[in-house]
């Protein structure tokens, strides 16, 4: 009976929360614009390198070249067609900040719920942990990191992820412990649930929209340290938008204006991916929470 | 028809300290229009203490605001006069003064006592400065050390230790301090009028009391006329000269304290007093008035209390009922127990419906 | 209260205390316990290319590194930590002979001038539109104030160097060549300008400083606007202010003494709290403006594998942050004392 009942809340809360979704977005345009943006970005990502390959060859007679109709953006300084470049640069950068952001999120799930609905001694020692770490610059560990190990792009999500376990850490518990006194986990841990299922069917399809949000913050923090390491050559990428900007710089693209979209398309095509993450955790934040700072 | 003439001696002109003449107040809101205040009339004399009753939303605060011009931003005037004497020969028009010239008039002429909460004192100033900068702002060139000194007179006047409120924080004072320091603070400009909202909720009955006695005496002390809001019955037999009740924004009776007590006549008044359980009733359940307040974002027509009156008849519900004077000093907004009508204590009425 | 106060302080000094312990442990492990030991490495570079003996190439790496390879782990470390102690971190490696705590000191300054400049402007100019924008909320500015503020702080800060570089180097206006000579956008200061506190000097570094603080001032504007904006938004709704304005105190004086000083005490503590944060954005900062700073010095370390150098630089960034969240911790204290009734805590 109990089971039952709760397949039902279960399926209702989920359900209602999709309404609630919908009905949210079509009110905010922001955040339908940057959702927007997303779609469009990993469509781009996804499908355009079928229509626009990449010049694989170099063409010495387009080094630099200004956009033409063959090339939209113009040619790199291999003569290499730009616009397919920023087509095939964002898949790398699209899944990897993916799974970055998921690991992180798993545990950060993960250690502030059990910190949270532990407590005691646990708990104080794992903030305290916490706290320290936070003191530590992320960025520049990264650049040091990456002075003892080779960093591939998999191990830098990995890494990334870990490195970020104490920020979610710290808001996750915090959620937790304001949930930990509402009714229905006390009652949960008067059934004697295990913690597992506490976690999984209690707590957390109310912090769905919390974690959402979060979860795009952090693809934005992934790809910020990306972008930044491959910018500063630390991190060997191959198809990247990073990259482009990278190699732009060092090939001097700012000192001839004409190819100047070498250097400034992949820079507003992550602006705009970053932008419209962070419209979608603006308006996922509106929508769980309501009158924040009305 | 036969109107009461002898309309007794009007209090006189230079005695009359604020007059509302016919206020209407509406709020835009989503929905509409919304009439929180209709054709309302109060007058308000020197040294007198007036009571304004009703139940939540029935448009008294919003009235009591609108005096100060301190009304929300989507909230507007749009009809009647607010005139104030300010002194002898001068009479201002509150309704249409300027924020300049309402700047001056605030606190120094009339105080409006918000209800005191924990936050009403600035969190991060002594109150010294507080006193300090409520002075300034009316009198630029007078010396703090002599405003300090009221400060502290007006403090020992309301049972505290001058010297040490002075110069604690805010968040160093317990809720019936702060309750009785707003009010030394209230009268540090020697005003003419106090408005007070809801002067008693959030404190404690011991408290309560305490503060009562102490508006009662400083009254007498010091002078000045008082109205204060309440939908507390019992603090009024205490305070008020007047008691003014409200319904749904309209004024519905104006009359002196015992008279409106021992004979109410406004159906609604009646239905407020009945409504008082008494110490020794005997065990039923408690009366009150059937029916809701009405949305007063729609429009209706006729007497706004009619739906719920007993005692309504047809007209009640197609003509709304002025507010006129049946016996002196005393004035009710009926059809059928205002000037008009039957009144309750004898059979022999001089009008025809 | 006084009492209560000093409890506080040693508390939060021990929990410095103990950051920077972890920290620098931390460091000295990561460097023994690297699948590539740099040390190890350096000795057999010495060995390998110099022709060293093990003995003479050990010698050689303990000077450098300040540190005996012969004694065990612990011992090793407990002299590392009496060094750091005293500022010695070694001598870098490729300089040899120059002090760590040498190149902090000269590269340092440079930095915080920047850094600093940055966040002083952008939270004086942030805090002032955030108050204007939530006191002129129906103004037609206000959504303009809040959008751009809202766009920037979402941008990465090294995107907007680039768009800066662009916008005042590369981009010709009107046919007359760029706003800022693009010469003017590397470096510190002119490389023909003589060292001193003489005008052409000062003139120098004030104009190589001014696009990379640009930079800086416009990656935080949009946090402070938002920040101040709300927390006004707050004040103007409070109580006080509204009894300010019913006991006729004039709307200057209001917004002043009343909500401002309220407005600004959570903002005054995120203030804190950034000092140290924006140290670590300068690395890539730095690195387009070739502007010779801690950053700078700290990639071009790794890229070097300097090791004793990119130690005293993360170590130097990672105290910057502790103290001043120490500041802000401290700050929050003393306010907190005028303020308690306002509750709630800074953190989650």
């Amino acid at each position: 009976m109990h089971d039952a009942q709760m397949q039902l809340t279960k399926k209702s809360r989920f359900s209602r929360n999709l309404r609630k979704l919908g009905r949210a977005l079509s009110q905010d345009p922001v955040g339908t614009i940057g959702l927007l943006i997303l779609l469009a970005i990993i469509a781009m990502s996804t499908l355009g390198p079928l229509w626009f390959p990449l010049d694989e060859i170099s063409n010495p007679d387009l080094i630099l070249s200004a956009p033409s109709a063959e090339h939209f953006l113009g040619t790199d300084h291999l003569g290499r067609d730009i616009w397919a470049q920023v087509v095939s640069g964002g898949r790398e950068l699209l899944v990897l900040a993916f799974l970055t952001a998921s690991i992180a999120v798993v545990l950060g799930i993960f250690l502030g719920s059990f910190s949270a609905l532990i407590g005691g001694k646990f708990d104080e020692a794992l903030l305290f942990l916490a706290d320290v770490w936070l003191t530590i610059p992320r960025f520049p560990l990264l650049v040091v990191l990456s002075g003892f190990f080779r960093l591939s792009s998999v191990t830098l999500a990995i890494v990334l992820a870990i490195l970020s376990w104490a920020g979610l850490y710290r808001t996750i518990r915090a959620e937790v412990l304001s949930l930990k006194t509402r009714d229905f986990v006390e009652v949960s841990f008067m059934l004697d649930m295990s913690m597992l299922h506490i976690i999984f069917k209690e707590i957390m399809p109310n912090m769905m929209g919390f974690i959402a949000a979060n979860f795009t913050l952090l693809m934005r923090a992934a790809i910020y340290s990306q972008v930044g390491l491959v910018f500063l050559g630390l991190l060997p990428l191959d198809q990247n938008w990073g990259v482009m900007i990278n190699v732009a710089w060092n090939q001097g693209v700012i000192y001839n204006p004409s190819s100047i979209w070498f250097l400034l398309a992949p820079t507003i095509v992550i602006c705009l991916l970053i932008l419209s993450l962070v419209w979608i955790s603006r308006s996922l934040e509106e929508i769980f929470n309501p009158g924040l700072q009305k | 028809m036969t109107k009461n003439t002898r309309t007794g001696t009007d209090s006189s002109q230079k005695n009359r300290l604020l007059d509302i003449q016919d206020l209407s107040i509406e709020y835009r809101t989503k929905r509409g229009r919304l009439q929180a205040v209709h054709k309302a009339s109060l007058r308000v004399d020197a040294g007198e203490s007036v009571a304004i009753i009703g139940e939540s939303g029935c448009g008294k605060t919003t009235l009591a605001t609108s005096i100060v011009r301190m009304l929300p931003l989507n909230a507007r005037i749009s009809h009647g006069r607010i005139l104030y004497r300010r002194s002898d020969d001068e009479q201002t028009r509150l309704d249409t003064a300027s924020e300049r010239e309402l700047r001056t008039i605030r606190w120094s002429d009339i105080v409006m006592m918000f209800q005191t909460s924990q936050s009403s004192f600035n969190p991060v100033a002594r109150i010294r400065t507080q006193f300090l900068d409520t002075a300034q702002a009316h009198e630029p060139n007078s010396d703090p050390q002599e405003i300090l000194q009221r400060s502290k007179k007006l403090l020992e006047l309301v049972y505290l230790d001058g010297e040490a409120i002075l110069q604690a924080y805010p968040h160093e004072l317990s809720g019936g301090m702060k309750q009785r320091t707003m009010i030394a603070l209230a009268l540090l400009l020697q005003p003419k009028l106090v408005i007070l909202d809801e002067p008693t909720t959030a404190l404690d009955l011991i408290t309560q009391k305490k503060i009562l006695e102490l508006l009662n005496s400083l009254r007498e002390t010091l002078g000045f006329s008082m109205i204060f809001i309440t939908h507390d019955l019992g603090i009024v037999t205490q305070l008020a000269d007047r008691v003014v009740t409200m319904y749904a924004g309209s004024v519905v009776e104006d009359a002196p304290s015992r008279s409106f007590f021992t004979s109410p006549r406004h159906p609604y008044s009646k239905g407020l007093l009945h409504a008082i359980p008494k110490l020794d009733a005997e065990f039923e359940e408690l009366y009150s008035i059937p029916g809701n307040t009405p949305d007063l974002v729609e429009k209706i027509e006729g007497c706004l209390f009619a739906p719920r009156c007993e005692f309504a008849l047809g007209m009640c519900r197609t003509t709304i009922p002025s507010l006129d004077e049946v016996e002196q000093g005393r004035k009710v907004a009926c059809h059928v127990f205002g000037i008009n009508g039957k009144s309750d204590k004898t059979s022999s009425s001089g009008g025809n419906a | 209260m006084k009492r209560e106060f000093v409890i506080f302080l040693i508390k939060k000094l021990a929990k410095v205390l103990f950051t920077v312990w972890v920290v620098t442990t931390l460091i000295f492990f990561l460097i023994r316990l690297m699948p590539s030991n740099p040390i190890q490495q350096y000795v057999q570079n010495l060995v390998v290319q110099y022709g060293m003996t093990y003995e003479e190439a050990s010698a050689r790496a303990s000077s450098l590194f300040s540190i005996d390879l012969d004694a065990n782990v612990f011992s090793q470390y407990i002299r590392y930590l009496q060094q750091a102690a005293r500022l010695d971190f070694g001598t870098s490696f490729l300089s040899p002979g120059v002090q760590v705590s040498e190149i902090i000191a000269a590269r340092l300054p440079w930095t915080l001038f920047t850094v600093g400049s940055g966040l002083l402007l952008s939270f004086i100019v942030g805090t002032v539109l955030g108050a204007i924008a939530a006191y002129r909320r129906e103004s037609w500015y206000e959504p303009i104030i809040s959008g751009v503020s809202s766009f920037l702080s979402a941008i990465p800060d090294f995107l907007i160097a680039i768009f800066l570089i662009l916008f005042f180097g590369v981009f010709t206006w009107g046919g007359r060549g760029s706003i800022i000579p693009i010469f003017q956008l590397r470096g510190n200061f002119s490389p023909g300008a003589t060292i001193g506190w003489n005008w052409e000097f000062i003139g120098s570094v004030l104009d190589h400083a001014m696009v990379p603080i640009l930079t800086y001032f416009f990656s935080q504007i949009g946090i402070w606007v938002l920040l101040m904006k709300g927390s006004t938004a707050g004040c103007l709704n409070a109580d006080y202010a509204t009894i300010a304005r019913a006991r006729g105190l004039r709307p200057g004086k209001i917004l002043g003494s009343y909500i401002g000083r309220n407005a600004m005490l959570p903002i005054v503590t995120e203030f804190a709290m950034r000092l140290g944060f924006i140290i670590g954005g300068s690395l890539i900062i730095e690195q387009l403006f070739v502007y010779q700073g801690i950053g700078l010095e700290l990639l071009k370390a790794t890229s070097n594998r300097d090791y004793p150098l990119m130690q005293g630089i993360f170590l130097i960034m990672t105290v910057a942050i502790v103290l001043s969240n120490l500041l802000a911790e401290i700050l929050y204290g003393v306010l907190d004392l005028r303020i308690r009734a306002k509750g709630g805590s800074r953190h989650a």
